[in-house]
């Protein structure tokens, strides 16, 4: 069963772009989606909205005694921002398979470029959700923060990897039927000791410092889970 | 002026069940190579694999500019693709779908080449019109403009007609022909008529069967 024939054809033009622009595009059109219909940004805004209002109606500023405050409001705030990702980071690539717009995307562009420009997105995504999320948090519960800076450091540091993490799980659940209840069920040990160091280091924050233990945890953790989901991009999202 | 080919070697795929077709095994360098076969005798699995957009059972699918196996970005933009499973963002206009996939593609082609790309397949009316908004055979027309966007020596399409117009027809006949000439294209269909005097034919017939003749 074989034959052939031949001919010749021009050469390829060499590549223009290089994959940090190529990224860029992929980010730029999830973006340009977005803010045309704001489905990922309402419902992860609506349901922080719903989370830290039940949170400060139950809990409230004087349902927890003083000593206890900061070790349950910073565990309560990543639990917030947990489940904010798990409602609306794994859109980035179900999305592109409910829609049928992953065979396009695959076409063209690698997996490890597009999971790199869906994560930039969703970390911008869950960055602008955080700046919203946080100080309404801290103003409900009325909740002193000792160094705003080190919390910065934390959202920024631990956001990241909650970002990479989820973004990849998206890749990895997209075409999976129960891909809400995988992506949690999946999501929960995986991201488990991120969310330990994060909260110990949102409960120094509060407390006025910069803990270098739980940091470089999310350090180390954030550069392993990047490392992970780029060598693993394309088993996550190819056929 | 470097030949591409595109080999196939042993190609098997099997989902559950029987397999669609083993040990399937061709060359191919320029021209025209048809993909003949009923309903589910894996037509388009067929083509998916040679796009790398599906894993083969087993066997491989190579891609050769001259002597060198093209890999990644390189193979993935040799070959265009079209086919029923192929969709756009509908909230983007034409022009933007195809901008953004020649900017992730790295390849980022200037409006007025994306304008003519568009002209070419007859949709030079819809420049501005969300894809949401199109008919069928007008996206069949972008399909076909996708699967040129980055002039790959190697075309494949499954299924071109579907859902086009005389019109549309003719623009795709006559893209077929400039491929044909200029590199190889690979063409699946249930449709005779779709079948324009190609140089190789694949028979995928019944369970396991495949015939390559020329």
């Amino acid at each position: 069963m074989a034959a052939s024939v031949s001919s010749s054809v021009s050469p390829l033009p060499s590549s223009g772009w290089g994959p940090l622009r190529r990224a860029w595009a992929v980010c730029a059109k999830d973006a340009a989606q977005e803010l045309r219909r704001r489905i990922a940004a309402a419902s992860l805004f609506f349901f922080a909205a719903t989370a830290v209002t039940l949170v400060s109606f139950a809990v409230g500023p004087f349902g927890l005694p003083a000593e206890a405050r900061d070790r349950v409001c910073s565990a309560l705030l990543w639990i917030i921002l947990f489940f904010c990702a798990a409602t609306g980071l794994p859109r980035a690539f179900v999305r592109e398979e409910e829609t049928g717009t992953a065979y396009a995307l695959r076409k063209v562009v690698s997996s490890s470029l597009t999971l790199a420009g869906k994560t930039l997105f969703n970390y911008v995504l869950f960055l602008a959700i955080t700046a919203v999320t946080v100080p309404a948090f801290a103003i409900l519960l009325e909740w002193r923060m000792g160094s705003a800076g080190a919390l910065v450091v934390v959202m920024v540091l631990g956001g990241y990897g909650l970002s990479v993490v989820s973004t990849f799980l998206a890749a990895l659940v997209a075409k999976a039927s129960q891909k809400n209840v995988l992506f949690v069920v999946i999501s929960f040990p995986l991201l488990l000791p991120l969310l330990l160091s994060a909260i110990t280091a949102t409960i120094a924050a509060a407390g006025g410092e910069m803990a270098s233990t739980p940091i470089r945890v999310i350090v180390a953790y954030d550069g392993a889970a990047t490392c992970a989901a780029y060598l693993l991009a394309s088993a996550a999202w190819e056929d | 002026m470097l030949a591409t080919t595109l080999e196939a070697r042993e190609l098997s795929k099997a989902f559950a069940g029987p397999p669609l077709f083993t040990k399937l095994s061709f060359r191919a360098e320029s021209g025209f190579l048809a993909v003949r076969g009923r309903n589910g005798s894996g037509k388009t699995t067929l083509l998916k694999i040679l796009a790398s957009l599906a894993h083969a059972s087993s066997g491989s699918v190579s891609v050769r500019r001259g002597d060198a196996e093209l890999a990644g970005d390189e193979r993935r933009l040799a070959v265009g693709w079209a086919g029923p499973d192929l969709a756009f963002y509908e909230d983007f206009t034409a022009v933007e779908n195809l901008r953004f996939f020649g900017r992730a593609g790295g390849r980022p082609a200037g409006e007025a080449a994306i304008a003519q790309r568009l002209d070419d397949v007859g949709l030079s009316g819809a420049f501005d019109r969300r894809v949401g908004a199109f008919s069928t055979g007008m996206k069949q027309r972008l399909k076909i403009a996708f699967s040129l966007l980055f002039d790959p020596p190697i075309l494949l399409l499954d299924e071109p007609m579907i859902g086009l117009d005389a019109d549309g027809r003719a623009i795709v006949e006559k893209a077929v022909g400039a491929q044909r000439r200029a590199g190889l294209v690979v063409l699946a269909s249930n449709d005779s008529r779709d079948f324009l005097e190609p140089d190789q034919t694949i028979e995928l017939g019944d369970r396991e069967t495949a015939d390559v003749r020329r």
